[in-house]
């Protein structure tokens, strides 16, 4: 291979700062005394920066989508629990070891000890039923089998709605992705203290996030009183935008338009206008409260 | 136009590295909130990359979903053997690799859609730099464009993934061996493979 031919293979990597110093020394000696692979460079630039054209830059709608996507998404995963004995192994590396020995250790001396208690005996079928649930099985040799059961225990609370610890039950209750209804009812009770910053952020979560409707809709109702609230308008304005349930748009479109309506509402209500609103009840709200400010209902 | 802020760039300031790692750690114990911090801190990375390797917005957004659900579910087991980053562009850039072997096994999804308004490359509806009313320029780098994706579209996932990576993402060769599972040195065949197939087809143009 002659030396200009093996400087030009260089050149992708030279410009890509790839080139081992040996390697980008030669090259650079070579381009000192040969006007034609300087002009090769060149080309080679321009071919460089001539791939940046067509780079795509996600929109800001797509980014949006991804992230409303992923959260409704993650509320409905079951969260993420590490295998009990990854839980039960110490953190530090140089400890692991240590660890991993311990969980044999218990485990042997649980299997001598085991067979001669609760398990050698009956198993009383009956207990088995209610919160118990099995975890797994494997054999225990002779016939036998060996079942690991989790046990829910419940317990019953009672306490008033400003009691820290009940409040604290009612807000996870709140966002407890498994059950819609538990949520939806959990929303109702306390759409009673939603003149409280954190029950009052749980609604807004809901009404913004939820992925019932019925959930969303008890969220709003808590909400109504508080239409003024920059943050809950804000809700009600992604309400009006973009949920898929036409009732809440129309309560949502009632709620911002009742009593004065503020610049960044007007600005909603043309925006509604220039996508071409569907929606009857709201083209025809949007309309009137337009020409009621006197505002375009083409641009904004 | 969205801010620039790679995680490459993220990780490579020692504050944000220390702050990353308790990030981690606290979504490791379930911390919601810091788990959104650190998708916030790479999402848009992560969209850029799917987006550029597989030109669809659908597509792109499919992975997106799909990476950071693969983080949720296995951060637990995460050890930081390597940085976040690595780990998470690793996930996601099998994603793509899949998504694109497949399609190259179907041979689908052309970029050209019939319209109303007749044959529309889907990727024309990016905004391209201006060239400023000189309507041969405008008409040469129309032309260039497709031929620069026409190429892209010729190389194998692998280089595309690796030429994706170094010219788009700015990763250096060594971290996307790290990213690919794959030496530093394989990575820098590949790349040098894809840019001579640009080379070959491009001369012409440039």
């Amino acid at each position: 291979m002659t030396e200009c031919n093996w400087s030009r293979e260089q050149f992708a990597l030279l410009l890509y700062g790839e080139l081992s110093f040996d390697h980008e020394e030669k090259v650079e000696a070579h381009l000192d005394r040969c006007a034609e692979c300087r002009a090769a460079l060149e080309r080679e630039k321009a071919l460089h920066a001539a791939f940046g054209a067509i780079e795509i830059e996600p929109s800001p709608s797509l980014l949006r989508r991804c992230r409303d996507d992923l959260r409704m998404r993650l509320m409905e995963a079951a969260p993420p629990r590490a295998p009990w004995w990854e839980r039960l192994l110490p953190q530090s590396g140089f400890l692991r070891p240590v660890g991993a020995l311990t969980l044999v250790a218990m485990g042997f001396f649980a299997a001598r000890i085991l067979p001669y208690a609760n398990l050698n005996g009956n198993f009383n079928a009956a207990s088995a039923a209610g919160d118990e649930r099995v975890r797994y099985v494997e054999p225990a040799g002779a016939g036998r089998v060996q079942i690991v059961v989790d046990v829910t225990r419940q317990r019953v609370i009672s306490g008033k709605l400003d009691e820290a610890p009940i409040r604290g039950l009612l807000l996870a209750a709140a966002k407890d992705p498994s059950d819609p209804g538990l949520r939806a009812e959990t929303l109702g009770i306390l759409n009673a203290q939603a003149a409280s910053a954190d029950v009052r952020g749980a609604l807004i979560y809901a009404l913004e996030h939820d992925g019932n409707a019925g959930v969303r809709e008890k969220a709003m109702s808590g909400l109504a009183p508080y239409a003024a609230d920059p943050e809950v308008r804000n809700a009600l304005t992604v309400v009006l935008l973009g949920d898929s349930n036409p009732g809440l748009r129309t309560k949502a479109i009632d709620l911002l338009t009742h009593g004065d309506v503020d610049r960044e509402v007007v600005g909603t209500l043309q925006e509604l206008m220039v996508r071409g609103e569907q929606l009857g009840y709201v083209r025809e709200r949007c309309l009137r409260v337009l020409r009621a400010v006197n505002a375009s209902a083409e641009t904004y | 136009m969205l801010p620039r802020k790679s995680g490459a760039a993220l990780a490579s300031k020692p504050s944000l590295e220390l702050d990353e790692a308790a990030l981690i750690r606290a979504a490791q114990d379930g911390d919601h909130a810091a788990f959104e911090q650190l998708v916030r801190a790479y999402d848009q990375g992560v969209l850029r990359l799917a987006m550029n390797l597989l030109r669809s917005p659908e597509d792109a957004h499919d992975v997106y979903q799909e990476a950071f659900l693969r983080v949720y579910r296995n951060l637990h087991a995460f050890r930081f053997d390597c940085s976040f980053h690595t780990w998470l562009f690793r996930i996601v850039t099998n994603l793509c690799l899949d998504q694109m072997r497949k399609r190259k096994v179907r041979k689908e999804e052309p970029t050209v859609l019939a319209t109303a308004e007749g044959p529309m490359d889907r990727m024309d509806a990016v905004p391209e730099e201006r060239v400023d009313g000189d309507p041969q320029r405008y008409l040469f780098s129309g032309q260039l464009r497709r031929k620069i994706k026409e190429v892209l579209g010729e190389l194998t996932p692998r280089e595309r993934v690796v030429f994706e990576l170094r010219h788009y993402q700015g990763l250096r060769l060594r971290k996307i061996g790290e990213v690919l599972g794959t030496s530093e040195e394989a990575a820098k065949n590949c790349l040098f493979r894809a840019t001579q197939k640009m080379r070959a087809a491009l001369g012409d143009f440039i």
